[in-house]
């Protein structure tokens, strides 16, 4: 290879870079967002092959008030924090629970969602009598209680939960001596399962839930018993970046708080998951 | 209620549903051929890229000499053994950070990552060039020694040899072995959702989990795997009749 052709291969190379990344602590002016894209209502890709959702137009909303240039890609759940922590984007919104453990390996802003976790069963099995209710617990102080009321109900049905997930952490610490577990690449998969009759309950986000039960196949199915926040869960559901980027963390957190007190998300939520999912303070 | 599953009544159901795999508005059916087309470009040029690499496993293998065989021995014995998943996400990530560090050093600090469709073809090229170099191996081998014999009788040189002689005789052999690989690279190809690439397998999930409707498009994305497996079988099997004619079959 002559050096002449070496230097042409190296600059189609670093042509091939994803786009201006965010430096540590440069003001950010460009930023690429990434998220699941297959987890309506909160992220979807629509008909028309458009990213859509809750998390979309918070997105946009966001980068308005931030005045900074945002591109929103799609990527698999399972690549999501590898490819952040690789750099080949800026900033995940993804339905993605802030925890202690992924905090280990990257930063979150604080949270702009705090969507409940809860079962979904078959409406005449024992737990689906309970019916939905509106009680949430938080996981720092009195859920256990409300936990040891639901262990009955669940003693030996088979639990699905979406792998990788804090909604597996959860079930696994607190039903794990009672109930079956059984993990799942994706949520569509275990509502699958629970509808062919293969498990019992599934255990995931309220408002993912509610959007799986809202199809006529899901008529027979109904979220029971409470929610559960706080705790493992952490603090709701939050934009992971990296954690060099501090100064994009400062100013993703001030949109978000701007977009928090002036009711933009509370609209936004409304909107898409039917329920008020604005995060205190 | 839900003691039994209405079956019938699901199937209705579906059919009710069948105008999301549409065209018009509102219907994801182009956005399934697209991924489907992807698919096929993917497992192409990953099968074509695993020619090469097969092509110089076998040489290797077949090789007297130590360091090639030993190296050829290597590459497929650790490309065929590592789960697939695996190694595309060694190229995935482990790629974008050499690449990075590279770029680094010469002064650019911005991220450098190869398109997920370049990962991807490199990726299936290395797996199914390790499973293409035993096929290659193997129909060398039965390539008949007389014919060896006879070619160096006609004064022909090394590369005639195995330009005239042994290799079309050889892809002979070869082809009901690359049928089975290539099968085999149309599955991994699904694989390759995992790194971000929107083929078949990835717009079936993205479509499954957009609607909330992931019986109707997994279902539609194996009737698609399943043509393409069709059409692309029938092409080696026309294949093995062409290399086929003027044989006698023992």
């Amino acid at each position: 290879m002559t050096i002449r052709r070496m230097a042409a291969l190296a600059a189609a190379l670093t042509t091939l870079t994803f786009g201006n990344v965010a430096h540590a602590q440069n003001l950010p002016t460009e930023i690429k967002i990434a998220t699941e894209g297959a987890y309506a209502p909160w992220n979807f890709t629509n008909a028309n092959g458009e990213l859509d959702g809750l998390e979309i137009e918070l997105a946009n909303d966001l980068c308005a008030r931030m005045k900074i240039k945002c591109t929103i890609v799609a990527q698999d759940w399972d690549g999501l924090i590898p490819s952040l922590t690789v750099g080949k984007f800026d900033v995940i919104m993804a339905g993605m629970f802030i925890t202690p453990k992924r905090l280990e390996t990257i930063d979150f802003t604080r949270p702009y969602a705090v969507d409940p976790g809860g079962f979904a069963v078959a409406k005449d099995s024992e737990l689906g009598k309970l019916g939905l209710s509106a009680e949430r617990f938080d996981m720092s102080n009195e859920a256990v209680a409300a936990i040891g009321k639901l262990k009955p109900l669940l003693k030996g049905k088979i639990v699905g939960v979406q792998a990788a997930t804090t909604m597996l952490d959860f079930v696994k610490k607190y039903f794990g001596d009672t109930v079956e577990i059984r993990e799942y690449k994706t949520t569509e998969q275990h509502d699958l399962d629970l509808v062919a009759g293969r498990i019992d309950a599934i255990f995931a986000q309220q408002t993912a839930l509610a959007a799986t039960l809202s199809k006529p196949e899901f008529a027979d199915y109904t979220i029971a018993g409470p929610g559960f926040v706080g705790g493992l869960f952490g603090m709701g559901t939050g934009a992971g970046l990296r954690k060099e980027d501090t100064k994009l963390k400062e100013m993703l957190n001030a949109a978000i708080d701007g977009a928090i007190a002036d009711g933009t998300i509370k609209r936004i939520s409304e909107k898409w998951v039917k329920t008020d999912v604005t995060p205190a303070k | 209620m839900p003691e039994c599953f209405d079956h019938k009544k699901g199937f209705a159901r579906m059919l009710e549903k069948l105008h999301l795999l549409g065209f018009a508005e509102g219907g994801r059916g182009m956005a399934l051929l697209g991924a489907a087309g992807m698919t096929l470009i993917l497992s192409v040029l990953g099968f074509a890229l695993g020619t090469v690499f097969g092509a110089l496993g076998a040489s290797g293998g077949l090789s007297s000499k130590r360091v090639p065989k030993a190296l050829a021995s290597a590459y497929g014995t650790i490309f065929r053994g590592v789960p697939d998943l695996l190694t595309i996400y060694l190229f995935y990530y482990g790629g974008s950070v050499a690449l990075t560090a590279i770029a680094r050093s010469f002064g650019s600090g911005n991220f450098v990552g190869l398109p997920a469709l370049v990962t991807g073809v490199i990726a299936i090229g290395i797996i199914s060039g390790a499973y293409q170099a035993e096929v290659y191996r193997g129909a060398y081998l039965a390539v008949e020694p007389g014919q060896f014999d006879a070619a160096k009788a006609l004064a022909l040189s090394r590369t005639q040899i195995l330009r005239l002689v042994i290799v079309p005789q050889l892809l002979r052999h070869a082809i009901p072995g690359l049928s089975n690989v290539w099968q085999l690279v149309l599955k991994d190809s699904a694989l390759i959702s995992v790194i971000g690439l929107v083929e078949l397998m990835r717009q079936a999930q993205i479509a499954a989990g957009s609607t909330r409707e992931p019986f109707l498009f997994y279902f539609a994305a194996a009737g698609l795997y399943f043509v393409i497996a069709g059409i692309t079988g029938q092409v080696f099997r026309t294949a093995e009749t062409r290399a086929a004619r003027g044989i006698m079959h023992r």
